[in-house]
């Protein structure tokens, strides 16, 4: 009885946290169907007006591309410069291994704001801002952190002797990783290439730092929306962005569910 | 003309193993490993059998000394190019393959054909009577069946040398006997090498050709089962196998393999001594406990004492008797259970006695 009410006041608690959490997100959904011209809810009735005005709008439509190969690009090279990193130092199982992997941790730990005016003065200095190479390098680094840790995890499930049953068995270092380690971390690699590529896809203060006149991502031209007028159009795209972040977030979670785990 | 003296498959020379440079895990070994033999290494927990084993394996350096394997120094050789075949205590069988694409492993990495795989991995399961499981995943096997893929696997590739160690620790008590069976079988059918490590003494006991027994590192002595339980070198192998009654005594005068020696309560006592003691020093006389003589056949026996029954217990085929002798109350006497064997009651008298060559006189 008792341990019945406790566990109905933990679970509305818990439900409470999770709306808090999730639903502002979600206000942006019926802002989005306004009959307003500013942002703002429905006022009489619900329009497609803004939908239609986003769809017809080639500077949207390219920031949708630019933020699209961005993402793409430094997820790529988030995913195989993490996974080799996080291999390396599971290999070498030293304290500089462990000194290795927190470094490569940083990015994430240290405010952005601080991280984008560090690689401003970096890249006004090297002549990147502005270019397609400074961004991605930019959200390669930044994305590092979540494929390191995606893939070391996984390797923590790993037994150390498949490596040497591998060897012994006339394998070569690199037969081993490419036969035996990386097939067994691939959970991990996906995790971290779908939280490497979110992370592009919505990032906003390195690119407003660095993106120059040229990169104008979606999360960029939202906030110069914000700023300048308050276009419900950004109502539009923000609901995109939702709705496409929670597919890859379920294909995140698909994956994690058909992992078998012994 | 002489025959030549085979060159054995394994020879270590003079190798030390030390971790961290100051305590060695294994000391100044030398042992050699026969062409076709089965070689157990036996010892308790952190004696050295799995360095001594991982540095023939590859995995491990010698800190110090030289590996041979079919004459040729393979000390600096990579694993991988030692063509040996290893089979692990927890299997480590590969998660993401099947059974089938297990077993095939080491065919691939050596670049066999697919048809040549096929059949060889076909032979390989039936081998160890796994025919039909190729394409399940490893979890799903059972251990005694994970067990014999893991072999399957070290086989496939015909290795000159096969390495196993404890592969049979994780296994209730049926499948180990069963699987001692099965691989001494294989053993015998395929005319490979194996050096197998246990720290069981009746599976090395039933399994090898020959045993070597560690302690701390070392190697105390290598010989046929037979021999080291008859004629165990010291005194730590020969508690390590069997049981052993051991009365400490001093060397009073020693003659060529023999000696006198007095007990603590006084008797002088003749035993065999293996390895030669100067009169004075400390050593154990060693008699095994099915060797003892009571009763009428004690009187007749050179080496006779007086001795009381403590306890007595029956243990179905042998019947064993704890006795007060010689100022304790430990000395055991296991008899076994033939037609018309005598009973005993705790409590008697008895005369207790073996033959001068039963009793080893021991260093420690
Ligand atoms: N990788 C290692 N690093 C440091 N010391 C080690 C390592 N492996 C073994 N040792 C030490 O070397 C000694 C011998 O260990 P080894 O594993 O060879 O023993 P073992 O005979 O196989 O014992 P067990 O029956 O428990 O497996 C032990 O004292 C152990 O602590
Ligand atoms: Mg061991």
């Amino acid at each position: 009885m008792n341990r019945h009410h406790a566990t109905g006041i933990v679970m509305a608690f818990a439900w409470m946290v999770l709306g808090f959490l999730a639903l502002p997100a979600f206000a942006v959904v019926p802002i989005s169907f306004t009959d307003t011209r500013y942002l703002a809810m429905p006022d009489e009735h619900w329009s497609l007006q803004h939908w239609r005005a986003f769809l017809s709008n080639r500077e949207w439509h390219d920031s949708i591309w630019q933020s699209l190969w961005i993402a793409c690009v430094s997820t790529l090279g988030a995913v195989v410069a993490g996974t080799l990193c996080a291999i390396g130092c599971w290999r070498a199982s030293s304290r500089w291994s462990e000194r290795v992997r927190t470094a490569m941790i940083l990015p994430m730990a240290v405010p952005t704001i601080v991280y984008a005016l560090g690689i401003y003065r970096l890249y006004v200095d090297l002549d990147l801002v502005g270019s397609a190479i400074g961004i991605v390098f930019a959200h390669t680094v930044t994305g590092l952190p979540y494929v390191v840790l995606t893939v070391s995890a996984s390797l923590a499930n790993i037994d150390p002797r498949l490596e040497q049953a591998a060897r012994g068995l006339g394998a070569s270092v690199g037969q081993t990783l490419r036969w035996v380690i990386v097939p067994n971390v691939v959970p991990g690699i996906l995790s971290g290439a779908i939280f490497a590529f979110i992370h592009s896809w919505d990032e906003l203060i390195v690119v407003i730092f660095i993106g120059g006149r040229a990169f104008f991502t979606l999360p960029r031209r939202m906030w110069d929306g914000i700023n300048d007028n308050l276009d419900p159009v950004i109502a539009v795209v923000a609901t995109g962005m939702i709705l496409f972040t929670l597919l890859v977030l379920s294909a995140e979670l698909a994956l994690r569910a058909r992992r078998p785990r012994s | 003309m002489l025959s030549p003296v085979p060159e054995p498959l394994v020879r270590f020379a003079n190798v030390r193993k030390s971790y961290d440079g100051t305590v060695d895990a294994v000391s100044a070994l030398n042992l050699e490993v026969a062409r076709s033999e089965f070689l157990t290494l036996l010892g308790p927990s952190g004696s050295g059998k799995t360095t001594t084993l991982t540095m023939l394996a590859g995995f491990e350096r010698p800190t110090e000394g030289r590996i041979f394997v079919d004459g040729e120094d393979v000390t600096d050789v990579p694993v991988e190019k030692r063509g040996i075949g290893m089979v692990f205590q927890n299997y480590a069988l590969f998660p993401n393959m099947t059974v089938a694409e297990n077993i095939a492993f080491p065919l691939r990495v050596r670049g066999v054909s697919r048809g040549e795989m096929n059949s060889k991995v076909m032979r390989a399961l039936s081998m160890v009577r796994l025919d039909g499981f190729g394409d399940r995943r490893p979890q799903q096997l059972s251990g005694g069946q994970q067990q014999r893929v893991a072999v399957a696997r070290a086989l496939v590739f015909e290795p000159r040398l096969i390495l196993l160690d404890e592969p049979l620790g994780a296994l209730d008590r049926q499948l180990r006997e069963q699987m001692q069976y099965e691989l001494k079988h294989l053993h015998q059918r395929l005319d490979v090498t194996m050096v197998y490590v246990t720290h069981d003494q009746v599976e090395a006991m039933t399994m090898s050709d020959r045993v070597a027994v560690f302690s701390t590192g070392a190697l105390r002595q290598v010989d046929e089962p037979r021999r080291l339980y008859e004629a165990p070198a010291s005194l730590f192998v020969a508690r390590f196998l069997g049981e052993s009654n051991a009365l400490p005594a001093t060397v009073r005068q020693h003659d060529g393999g023999s000696c006198a020696a007095a007990l603590a309560t006084g008797e002088t006592v003749t035993a065999v001594m293996p390895v030669r003691c100067a009169p004075g020093s400390a050593v154990h006389l060693v008699v095994r406990p099915e060797k003892i003589l009571l009763g009428k056949a004690a009187q007749a026996s050179p080496n006779r004492f007086a001795a009381r029954i403590a306890e007595v217990t029956f243990l179905g085929d042998q019947t064993r008797l704890r006795l007060v002798a010689f100022g304790a109350d430990d000395f055991i006497v296991k008899l076994a259970n033939t037609a018309g064997q005598e009973t005993f009651a705790p409590g008697t008298e008895i005369d207790i006695g073996w033959q001068a060559e039963d009793c080893r006189a021991l260093a420690e």
